[in-house]
């Protein structure tokens, strides 16, 4: 089982021995990857953020107990980098823009994005359209909910653990959710078949032609 | 409340919630797009992860991990202190200006070339200091100047 084989490398990295850290960087690289890109955004700055992780990691190795698996403790160091390392952006550039509209998040069409986007990720979502499609909705979203979305999904996170990743109650955990799926979803509607969002409120602004 | 898993919800709530599902088609809709959406997701930046070389990768994290604490301290610092790391790339520029201020204020010292010293600024890391005795080359390097 993975889970054991890793804290037993844990253990020889403790111990000092490189060619076991080693091996969990390379066991774990891609997910952590996954995770930071997720909520960066940038492949740069992803792979900065991964590295920085496991550098944490190592220098906090005499601290990890075991209390969870060496995946989950690992991927809550590279959230809080990736996390900090948004957040220093953006108050560089000082922007975090939202970029849903509120008209877009108008409900209709339920069930057309699963029909679209298919029940078997592994069968229809590995195609480079939709991957692309659905990264660009991500990094339209504002931060916390690319964070709670990317958690949620690549990560596995339950409420509870979201929760405690996050610091915030399990409520605005629910709620958070339902903020960013509601936004992914309008960002994909268009995508998925149905008209284009805003489209006739823009029209209405203009003079209301058809 | 869609999208929760088993156990997530206090036992009345996910009752509730199967209650509602089972005679509302908008929300079993919605929950499959929820489902569809995640799924999605997950394969989207674990594909997209799946893409990049990472073969240099292990390579650079060892290198930073086993390098000894007192240079991984400095280059953090420097890292997190980026002003400092461009002002570094104009010290040399900077120790020439210094050495004009020296000269032109040498106190006792009679400085009879202050007047006539002049700067030429070659690159980020060469100045020329020419007097009446010719010029003076002074070569930083350019390694101290990249910052980080």
């Amino acid at each position: 089982m993975m889970e054991d084989d890793d804290l037993s490398l844990v253990r020889h990295a403790k111990a000092g021995e490189a060619a076991a850290f080693r091996t969990l960087v390379v066991r774990h690289q891609r997910k952590v990857y996954a995770v930071a890109l997720g909520i960066v955004k940038d492949r740069d700055l992803a792979w900065d953020v991964s590295q920085e992780a496991f550098v944490r990691a190592h220098q906090h190795l005499p601290d990890f107990q075991g209390d969870s698996s060496f995946s989950t403790w690992l991927l809550r160091i590279a959230t809080h980098v990736a996390i900090d390392s948004v957040r220093r952006e953006r108050t560089a550039q000082k922007d975090d823009l939202d970029e849903v509209r509120e008209t877009d998040l108008e409900g209709g069409g339920e069930g057309i994005l699963a029909t679209r986007l298919g029940t078997n990720p592994h069968e229809n979502a590995l195609r480079k359209e939709l991957m692309g499609k659905i990264q660009e909705a991500l990094g339209q979203l504002p931060e916390k909910h690319r964070t709670i979305l990317v958690l949620r999904e690549v990560e596995g996170l339950s409420y509870e653990e979201l929760a405690s990743r996050l610091g915030i109650h399990k409520g605005t955990v629910m709620s958070r959710l339902f903020h960013a799926r509601k936004k992914m979803q309008a960002l994909l509607a268009e995508y998925a078949g149905l008209p284009a969002p805003g489209d006739g409120a823009a029209a209405e602004e203009e003079g209301g032609a058809p | 409340m869609l999208g929760s898993r088993p156990g997530e919800l206090p036992a009345s709530d996910q009752e509730a919630l199967h209650a509602h599902l089972a005679g509302c088609d908008a929300c079993q809709a919605r929950l499959a797009d929820s489902v569809a959406l995640g799924a999605a997701l997950s394969a989207a930046l674990q594909a997209e992860a799946a893409r990049v070389d990472f073969a240099p990768f292990v390579d650079q994290v060892m290198a930073r991990v086993e390098r000894p604490a007192g240079v991984r301290g400095l280059l953090g610092w420097l890292r997190r202190h980026r002003l400092v790391a461009a002002t570094s790339a104009l010290a040399p520029t900077l120790a020439a200006l210094g050495l004009i201020v020296y000269l032109s204020r040498g106190g006792s010292e009679p400085a009879p070339m202050a007047g006539d010293v002049e700067v030429t600024a070659v690159g980020r890391a060469t100045v020329v200091l020419s007097d009446e005795e010719g010029p003076v080359v002074l070569i930083g390097d350019p390694s101290d100047s990249g910052g980080s």
